[in-house]
């Protein structure tokens, strides 16, 4: 780079077009703080309930039905690109300041205002790109269909709720509300979905009649309406098709799995250098890298998919295209296909335990590609997001912190015994409950379940803080 | 035989190691299981039944808006 320029110079321009958040100039109590979060919440939540003006339908196979799990989206609402637009450009300056590509100096407030800029501009040209891609795409019917008029005005209002995506969460992240706001949406979409499949009251027309979709609510009706108990009672925990009981025993057992894991922990003592030798210690997690690198094998699986369906529906038949992945309608309707070849089939979990009997290769590579995939995403995750010994390390001889027992420059070297091996073993055991998951049937999907357990875990970590702090401000 | 060290070689190192990290692991006792259990699980149902009752709210509200539309 010549005489110091430098790449997020290019972005100082457009600041002032960006919509922005002024940061809070003072401290915002406690309870003003979760006010905050919940009328987000609810912003969020309503527009993933409001239907797009303007659509000719939704019927059409949905390409992103194995990616809305993870990404807080509703098929046909104004919240349909959820928050991709947000989590993509998050990614993406994550990666390009992590691996140097930008130079970034967190010391620099303008460097950092620059980066948010960047990343809140690059959220809106994402928005964008994938609004008139889901259009002409035809999504919502063909453009000759809508016409071009209703065209515009359904990418205008996808544009609009992604642009509110990115207000929220930078409205939580400027220190008025708990947490991030991607963190808040992402679990409670997973959780409402859950909740949903349990108690819903609505009806579904099935060979028997119409049915309860919720699982709980079927058991009670399959009880009082069958004169024969025991034949309802395996009906409603065995039934194919719709959320069963058995669906809800296992999702609350890999809670409870999830939750047992969090706890573990190596904690390494630190004392600080001033302050008269403060003792203090440094928890290194089992789950090191959190949810991240389920969330990265979703949304590499998800894109391949994506791809896959893509070239699938044009190129049917071509060599390259079928070892990429076969695909037919699912037999249960609701428009998706389901990968009944080539690689996005070895990559997808087997249906049953029959399934898995017949084609004992496909579960094995399944599982070594799970495991594989999710170890090697946490291990790159930590080089990455600026969490690896050799940071953590920086971290605390800025912070003035040593090791007891440990001369200064073996601190790194004594992080190394452990942070790695956490993040990839960690990374694995991410990766198997997942595995174990989907494998159980349980509701809302391996993927869905352990985001949002350790969201909300990471959620009640932020809040004893928040309280502490607050009595700590009340006890001067 | 050589090349097949090279390969298992690493992966028995990062097995000991993992057995190492998880021996050194701090686990949760019954107690504070328990009481990370329950919160999760209230924070767990409280936002899902948010999430519900929006939805549940706005399936007549929806049908009213696209029926007319």
């Amino acid at each position: 780079m010549g005489g110091g320029f430098r790449v997020l110079h290019l972005v100082r321009p457009f600041l002032s077009f960006l919509p922005e958040v002024q940061t809070a100039d003072r401290k915002v109590p406690f309870r003003e703080k979760v006010i905050y979060t919940v009328i987000s919440l609810f912003i969020f939540l309503v527009c993933s309930q409001l239907p797009l003006y303007g659509i000719h339908s939704t019927t059409g196979a949905d390409p992103f039905y194995w990616m809305r799990v993870i990404l807080a989206s509703n098929r046909g609402t104004v919240m349909e690109l959820g928050i991709t637009p947000i989590v993509t450009s998050g990614l993406v300056m994550q990666l390009l300041a992590g691996s140097k590509i930008i130079e970034v100096d967190n010391n620099v407030r303008e460097d950092r205002a620059l980066l948010n800029g960047a990343q809140k501009l690059l959220g809106i040209l994402i928005a964008v790109g994938e609004a008139v891609a889901y259009v002409l795409s035809g999504m919502y019917g063909s453009v000759g269909q809508l016409g071009v008029g209703n065209a515009i005005l359904i990418i205008l209002q996808l544009c609009f709720a992604g642009i509110i995506v990115i207000c929220l969460d930078e409205l939580l992240q400027k220190g008025y509300g708990l947490g991030s706001g991607i963190s808040l949406f992402i679990a409670t979409n997973i959780c409402e979905n859950i909740i949903w499949k349990a108690f819903s009251p609505t009806t579904i027309n099935s060979g028997r009649g119409a049915e309860f979709e919720g699982a709980v609510i079927a058991l009670f009706h399959l009880l009082i309406t069958r004169t024969d108990k025991v034949r309802a009672l395996r009906e409603a925990f065995y039934r194919q098709n719709l959320p069963n009981v058995t669906n809800l025993l296992a999702t609350v057992l890999i809670f409870l799995i999830v939750i047992y894991f969090q706890g573990f922990r190596v904690v390494l003592p630190v004392r600080s250098k001033n302050a008269r030798g403060q003792q203090g210690s440094y928890p290194i997690k089992l789950f090191y890298t959190s949810n991240m690198p389920i969330i990265l094998q979703s949304a590499l699986v998800s894109n391949l998919y994506f791809i896959s369906q893509l070239l699938h529906r044009k190129y049917s038949g071509n060599f390259f295209v079928d070892l990429l992945g076969k695909w037919k309608e699912s037999e249960y309707g609701g428009g998706q296909s389901v990968p009944v070849g080539g690689i996005a089939y070895y990559i997808t979990a087997p249906s049953s335990l029959a399934d898995m009997a017949a084609n004992p290769f496909h579960a094995l590579f399944y599982l070594v590609f799970m495991l594989s995939a999710c170890a090697l995403f946490s291990k790159t995750w930590i080089e990455v997001s600026g969490s690896s010994a050799r940071d953590v390390a920086k971290q605390l001889k800025e912070q003035q912190m040593v090791m007891p027992g440990h001369r200064e420059s073996n601190l790194q070297k004594e992080l190394n015994r452990y942070i790695p091996t956490a993040a990839a073993f960690g990374g694995i055991c991410i990766g198997a409950l997942t595995v174990l998951a989907d494998f159980m049937g349980a509701i809302g999907s391996g993927t869905g379940i352990l985001l949002a357990v350790t969201i909300i875990y990471q959620y009640f970590e932020t809040f004893e803080k928040e309280r502490a702090s607050e009595l700590g401000f009340f006890g001067f | 035989m050589d090349a097949i060290d090279s390969v298992f070689d690493p992966l028995r190192e990062f097995a000991k190691d993992s057995v190492r990290l998880v021996k050194r692991c701090h686990k949760p006792d019954r107690k504070e299981f328990s009481k990370v259990a329950v919160r999760t699980a209230i924070g767990f149902v409280v936002m899902g039944f948010v999430g519900f009752f929006v939805k549940l709210i706005f399936i007549p509200i929806n049908n009213i808006i696209v029926g007319s539309g």
